[in-house]
């Protein structure tokens, strides 16, 4: 029971740290490579400012997240979008170079040694049906919860969420319409972004990151992804509890030493059954 | 593309003859240099071979693996215990480790090649994390704990050079070989237009299976060279997906799906390492900033460029360049590559 409730409230913080690479991936049919490093440099970022300011990291949350959209909007403006034109593999390398770029200049900045974002209630429980949990976990998850059904909103109620959903279906046709394919795709990966900062922020309170973290938790996040089928932002929570909670009964099953490895089995099996994902019942065309 | 001075016939026998040529002179004259070059040759040339195999997969069928550093783990791991409990010579050593390198591919491809695109990538790359992540735990590797090789068995630093130097003349003339035979042609026809080529009766499986079975070969050559290099393993050395990453950065630099694209890419990756040998990291982030503006301005790598610009040389005049340099990639190698429809199919 007590690890059924931590891994659904882990779920919403995975869903949180899922929902850039889903939403990428829906818009562009790209799977950014980087997106892992995204979590990484956020969860950096907000270490850096929680030291430097003393405020709380969650508060914080915010303008790491506006930085990095900002930072992310011209890569796939002059970069990313360019490089699609060249095929299906170019994407797949740039962003690889990308996230090659990111985790190199973390480990120079920051040494390879573990950093964690520090708030005054990482360490506080409380009881929740008589049972004890960490306050982060129920903030990062009911961040999460948030997180998805505000981003489903915005796709389905907003007019940017109109010229997304336009673009995403065909680009050429929403050119048409009068839609700049090239600049909704840029404000999409600076979206991506910075909901990936708000998940890197998470992940540093909770656990800890290092510079090297960033292949990891692209993989968990794929991985979420993928389960709750690729592109389909509520699918990311659906995907997100049933990977925390695959994770935590592996982990008290098999051994803690063994959790990543319980995630990459899940994700190559998965991928293997199912790569359509495991609610999607008719086949995404690619 | 292709130099009208040289008939086809003369182009091939160059081809085979210039790795063993320039083998043969890196051997008549390693005599004479310092024990730390001969290392860093060494180095080097693992370097090569490692995203010559590479090449084969990520390269030539289109398929970006990072999931490589398994093959160099299983390379030397296999070399490992082969010093420790057999008395084999050195050759078969060698051969042992990359069959069951090979072995490891073959068990690896069937898997992986139900994925295409970035699924393969992400799902191979999950495998060599859950390998490295199993390594780890497993008691018969010694787990995380070091495992030192017998110092009585492997070769010293010269002798491993001129090993090196042999095998990787081999492992070229191996690529070579597959390239201009059939398999190659539809390796290559597979990656260009896959319903094309399944149209013409070139199969998937039949047709990568091998592949990656050779390139897991060509690879656990190479990590069993790069075991008895360091002395000695363990699973986060072994299996470090860093393996991977340096291959595929080698090949896009140098020239993705070209025969010369890993071996400029080497040296140019291995001399940006030596120069700034207190600075690995500096270079790291270097290399991932070329991969970038490679892919954004030069498809084809340093090797697509100077084909590129050799044929505007020669034609004399200024060419559209842009997305259709992708099919110059190939234009470095023998290959016919235009002989096969181009995205009939897409």
């Amino acid at each position: 029971m007590e690890l059924a409730i931590q891994g659904i409230l882990l779920g919403g913080l995975y869903a949180t740290t899922a929902l850039g690479l889903s939403l990428v991936f829906g818009t562009m049919r790209m799977v950014n490579l980087a997106h892992g490093e995204i979590l990484v440099v956020g969860a950096y970022l907000a270490s850096i400012a929680v030291a430097a300011t003393g405020m709380d990291p969650l508060l914080l949350a915010i303008p790491v997240a506006v930085l990095l959209g900002l930072v992310a909007y011209p890569i796939q403006r002059y970069v990313l979008t360019p490089v699609m034109r060249h095929g299906e593999e170019a994407p797949i390398t740039a962003t690889f170079g990308i996230s090659v770029i990111a985790s190199t200049a973390m480990l120079l900045l920051f040494s390879s040694n573990p950093r964690s974002v520090s708030s005054p209630y990482s360490t506080a429980t409380v009881e929740v049906l008589g049972l004890s949990v960490r306050v982060v976990l129920l903030i990062a998850c009911a961040i999460g919860v948030v997180l998805v059904l505000g981003l489903g909103l915005l796709l389905q109620r907003t007019a940017f969420g109109r010229r997304v959903r336009a673009v995403s279906i065909d680009p050429e046709a929403a050119g048409l319409v009068g839609i700049n394919a090239g600049r909704t795709y840029a404000q999409v990966f600076a979206l991506a972004a910075a909901v990936a900062a708000v998940g890197g922020v998470l992940v540093g309170m909770t656990f800890s990151v290092d510079p090297g973290a960033g292949m990891t938790w692209l993989l968990r996040a794929f991985t979420v992804v993928v389960i709750g089928g690729l592109g389909s932002v509520a699918g990311t929570l659906t995907g997100g509890i049933l990977v925390g909670l695959v994770e935590t009964f592996g982990a008290a099953l098999i051994g803690a030493q063994y959790r990543d490895v319980v995630v990459f089995g899940v994700l190559v099996v998965v991928l293997l059954v199912r790569p359509n994902g495991l609610f999607v019942r008719k086949a995404v065309a690619r | 593309m292709r130099l009208p001075t040289i008939s086809p016939r003369v182009r091939g026998i160059l081809i085979y003859a210039a790795p063993v040529a320039v083998g043969a002179v890196l051997l008549a004259v390693s005599g004479g240099l310092r024990l730390g070059t001969v290392n860093d040759l060494t180095s080097l040339l693992l370097l090569l071979v490692l995203a010559q195999a590479w090449n084969l997969v990520g390269g030539f069928g289109g398929q970006f693996s990072l999931g490589h550093s398994i093959f160099v783990g299983v390379g030397g791991y296999t070399t490992a215990m082969v010093l420790g409990h057999l008395q084999t010579p050195l050759w078969l050593t060698l051969v042992i480790a990359g069959a069951v390198s090979a072995a490891a591919g073959l068990i690896l491809s069937y898997p992986l090649l139900r994925l295409r695109g970035p699924y393969l990538a992400i799902g191979s790359l999950g495998m060599a994390l859950a390998a490295m992540g199993w390594m780890m735990n497993w008691d018969f590797t010694r787990a995380s704990q070091a495992y030192p090789l017998p110092a009585k068995q492997v070769p010293g630093l010269f002798e491993l050079f001129q090993i090196t130097t042999v095998v990787t003349v081999l492992a070229l003339l191996a690529v070579i070989a597959l390239l201009r035979s059939p398999l190659g042609l539809r390796l290559i026809a597979l990656r260009d237009d896959e319903r094309g080529a399944a149209s013409l009766g070139v199969r998937r499986l039949r047709t990568l299976v091998p592949v990656w079975a050779l390139s897991g070969f060509l690879t656990g050559l190479m990590g069993s060279l790069s075991a008895m290099q360091k002395g000695t393993l363990t699973p986060a050395t072994a299996f470090d997906v860093q393996f991977a990453l340096d291959a595929a950065i080698i090949c896009v630099i140098g020239g993705l799906g070209t025969l010369s694209g890993p071996v400029v890419g080497a040296v140019v990756v291995f001399s940006l390492r030596l120069f700034s040998v207190d600075f690995a990291d500096w270079s790291l982030l270097i290399e991932g900033v070329i991969v970038v503006l490679v892919v954004r301005f030069v498809p084809g790598g340093i090797v697509g460029l100077v084909v590129r610009g050799w044929a505007r040389l020669r034609a004399g005049r200024s060419d559209s360049g842009g997305p259709g340099a992708l099919s110059a990639q190939t234009g470095a190698v023998a290959v016919q590559t235009r002989a096969v429809p181009t995205r009939a199919g897409a």
